[in-house]
């Protein structure tokens, strides 16, 4: 089980053109959120190789949100139907592996829902604390 | 007449060819005619090197054709790299010929240009193991060996002075010999995922162990048989029902044992436990990557995400490169083996990648290398 006050690190992966703008939002309307996410911003989620996801992992992360427009918004087409082909991949490796299913997540957030995204962060903070430190971590890294 | 669908039982019209091959040198002579009649510009065949090996040449040349054989320990090989670029014909086994369609399906060969003879296979002893199991199990030296063979689930050895030896298969398994991991756990036997799917199953009668039984599988089979009757070099007439019969039963025996072994081979573990075992199975990794170099369905080159973005300083818990090809191959790997078979380190890769590809391809009721048409799950989005 965690330490007293460790507080996960989270790698969320958000799209420019939305779950990106979802952030911002969720900012700007001033919803409490937990400080434990590592935003990177992508131009597409689609652009998300699960490679990324990998190293997320390796370097540290204790678990790893992928998140992008609504299925049929994307701003390129149809970026996001890729991502979730990927995606669907890499959840079922991950989890044949023996990460925890909690430890990933895909979720939609347009650019407007400012408070869908504090609440997701909220939620996963929550259910990795209580998980722990993930089993990928390497020695040493907090 | 030939058409596709059909059963046969067929051998070679030249005594000699008929007498060498397995079972009625079909296989030979059909892949001789290819050559002769211009069907194609090279044939890959084994040339024998010894009892325990022979491995895949290239050759235009008829006569080496006619001089090729098989062996029980011609374990799979990427044969589609012998496929690129050339018109050839090339006998294959299930997983053979598994594996050039899905370079097929890469666009790395093409499949117009490749005529492939399937061969039944039951299983491919690998020759280390083989002559560790002479020593251990039947108490002969290797180098005695002349011949060898199997015969109701026992696997005969002669050797020189003219004795034999039989010992039961299972038997051989349970110690820890006979047919490599990945064969016991195998369900594709007959070929019918290849244009001519041939083998000794369902031949009775008299013309037990000098006919070959032939399905035609497509139109390409067609051609592959026609040519070789119409050059004179071979002789079929349809199975009877009572072959057909016994050759699918053959096969349903096999299947069902392949299915049964699989639950022995993989057994569960507990999701808390997996981590640890995936770890602990890959700590002896030294990074050389021949099981990259030697994946059959690999068709990513020199330049590809597991090797270019993987490096040992990053190697904390996982390597990268195992995450990657774990990955990638879940909709691919057609679990011939290769890769546990060349690991310096002795890992047990392909059981396991078949961890991953095994639930992964029953979800998505897809197998690789059966159609060229079916398209990888990976590549579902296509745009419209």
């Amino acid at each position: 089980m965690a330490e007293e006050g460790w507080e996960p690190k989270i790698v969320a992966f958000c799209c420019n053109w939305c779950s990106y703008g979802g952030a911002d939002t969720a900012g700007m309307g001033r919803f409490q959120q937990p400080a434990s996410t590592r935003i990177i911003k992508v131009m597409c989620s689609g652009r998300i190789d699960p490679l990324h996801v990998f190293n997320a992992f390796l370097e540290g992360a204790d678990a790893v949100l992928v998140t992008g427009c609504h299925i049929g918004d994307c701003h390129y087409v149809n970026g996001n139907e890729k991502t979730e082909v990927k995606y669907k991949f890499l959840e079922e490796m991950l989890q044949q592996l023996g990460l925890e299913p909690d430890r990933l997540h895909l979720n939609w957030i347009s650019a407007s829902e400012g408070e869908r995204f504090a609440n997701f962060i909220t939620d996963v903070t929550a259910k990795v604390k209580e998980l722990g430190p993930s089993p990928l971590k390497p020695e040493g890294v907090k | 007449m030939v058409n596709v669908g059909d059963m046969l039982v067929g051998y070679a019209t030249d005594e000699n060819v008929r007498k060498r091959g397995a079972s009625g040198g079909l296989v030979t002579a059909v892949l001789a005619a290819a050559l002769e009649k211009g069907l194609v510009e090279n044939v890959v065949v084994m040339k024998h090197i010894n009892e325990f090996e022979a491995v895949p040449i290239i050759t235009n040349d008829v006569d080496e054709v006619l001089a090729s054989t098989g062996s029980l320990h011609s374990v799979p090989v990427n044969l589609a790299k012998y496929a690129m670029g050339r018109k050839v014909a090339m006998p294959a086994k299930p997983c053979d010929a598994q594996a050039v369609i899905e370079q097929a399906k890469r666009g790395m060969i093409d499949l117009d240009n490749t005529y492939i003879v399937g061969l039944n296979c039951g299983g491919s002893m690998h020759p280390v193991t083989t002559k560790k199991m002479l020593v251990a199990m039947y108490d002969i030296d290797p180098e005695d060996v002349v011949g060898e063979d199997i015969e109701k689930g026992k696997l005969i050895f002669k050797t020189k002075n003219g004795e034999e030896k039989a010992i039961a298969i299972d038997e051989l398994e349970e110690a820890g010999f006979g047919r490599r991991e990945s064969c016991r756990f195998c369900t594709l036997k007959i070929p019918v995922n290849a244009d001519l799917a041939c083998g000794n199953w369902g031949v009775i009668g008299d013309l037990a162990g000098s006919a070959t039984f032939c399905q035609v599988m497509n139109d390409k089979g067609v051609k592959l048989l026609e040519n070789a009757i119409e050059a004179g070099r071979i002789e079929v007439e349809p199975a009877s029902d009572k072959a057909i019969a016994i050759r699918a039963k053959v096969n349903d025996v096999m299947v069902n044992l392949g299915s049964t072994l699989e639950k022995e081979i993989f057994p569960d573990i507990p999701d808390k436990e997996r981590m640890q075992y995936y770890m602990e199975q890959m700590e002896d990794c030294i990074d050389c990557g021949a099981c990259k170099e030697v994946c059959p369905v690999c068709a990513c080159g020199e330049d590809s995400k597991c090797t270019m973005f993987h490096s040992l300083v990053d190697n904390y818990k996982m390597s990268m490169y195992h995450l990657v090809r774990l990955l990638h191959l879940s909709d691919s790997c057609i679990a011939c083996g290769q890769c546990s078979d060349v690991c310096p380190s002795d890992i047990p890769i392909t059981l396991l990648q078949s961890r991953f590809a095994i639930p992964s391809q029953r979800k998505r009721e897809y197998t690789p290398g059966m159609n060229v048409d079916d398209v990888p799950p990976f590549f579902e989005v296509i745009l419209k």
